[in-house]
């Protein structure tokens, strides 16, 4: 089982590119941070950061916690957890009002 | 007995090692305690007419951003690590590991820096504002997470060292340590992008 997750996994050097695509896309993250800074508005840099963040997370996920060459069963289990969480939580910043606020 | 325990795995009704299934649910629970963590920071940054400063007024985004890119590469040499101990590479394992355990202790000594200089130099306990108490709980909470994975590691280490190898078939096993750690690594490219970056 082992082995054959092993052959379908990324190499090293693709590992490699992967955290530099990472670190390319922080340091993209932070430059937002300085034009919002600057006068842009957060109507855009604010859905360009969170974009961002799940662009991250997704590579993070599929490639360095490897759920893309996983079973169906763990891929369930961790998508169920996480957008259970999700739902939740959007549900209680909504009724407390903090999307509309964040929205403008 | 390793052969034996592997043999075990194979043979689980649902196809993946119980270990591992477990690690993955346990993971998926903890989306719950951080959602809830950060959740609890958003309901509270926007609160005036507390005693000041705020957070969001006194980070660090400079010295943040070089916390997060540590934290991000030490996923990098944990996958090196996790890559190296399936082509059962023990010498480049034991390295990739102490690697991530350095790193995780910078990501550590940094968040131990920020916190000494908000309370010190800024004056934000986290009794000061509901703000800044949800920012330490959120914070502290992942840092103690941190740690937890440092703590694993060594433990990894210090077994690659007595035992002169590292089995992934039996006791602790290094694909659990760096599932665990990939996902403090994730939980972290959230707070990063909605407590520091968003605001």
């Amino acid at each position: 089982m082992a082995e054959a997750q092993t052959k379908a996994q990324p190499s090293p050097k693709q590992y490699v590119q992967i955290a530099v695509l990472l670190a390319i896309l922080t340091a993209v993250e932070v430059a937002l941070y300085y034009i919002e800074q600057a006068g842009v508005s957060g109507r855009i840099v604010y859905p360009t950061l969170i974009i961002l963040a799940i662009l991250k997370f997704i590579i993070v996920v599929a490639f360095y916690m490897h759920i893309r060459y996983e079973k169906g069963i763990i891929a369930r289990f961790f998508t169920v957890g996480f957008f259970g969480a999700l739902m939740l939580y959007t549900v209680v910043l909504g009724t407390f009002g903090v999307l509309t606020a964040m929205s403008g | 007995m390793s052969d034996v325990a592997h043999e075990e795995h194979v043979h689980e009704s649902t196809g993946v090692e119980t270990r591992k299934l477990a690690m993955w649910v346990f993971l998926s629970s903890e989306f719950m305690f951080f959602g809830a963590l950060i959740t609890n920071y958003l309901l509270f940054k926007g609160r005036v007419g507390y005693t000041a400063p705020y957070p969001a007024e006194i980070f660090d985004i400079p010295f943040t951003s070089v916390s997060s890119f540590v934290l991000l590469m030490s996923s990098l040499t944990m996958v090196l690590a996790d890559h190296a101990i399936h082509r059962d590479d023990q010498r480049s394992t034991r390295t990739w590991l102490i690697a991530t355990a350095l790193l995780g202790m910078v990501f550590l000594a940094g968040q131990a820096f920020e916190f000494t200089t908000f309370v010190v130099d800024e004056g934000m306990k986290i009794s000061t504002n509901p703000a800044a108490s949800a920012f330490f709980t959120l914070t502290g909470f992942h840092g103690t997470h941190v740690l937890v994975g440092v703590i694993m590691l060594l433990t990894l280490i210090g077994i690659s060292f007595r035992k002169g190898r590292l089995s992934t078939a039996t006791g602790l096993n290094l694909e659990n340590v760096a599932l665990y750690w990939h996902f403090v690594d994730i939980i972290w490219i959230v707070i990063f992008t909605v407590v520091y970056l968003i605001k």
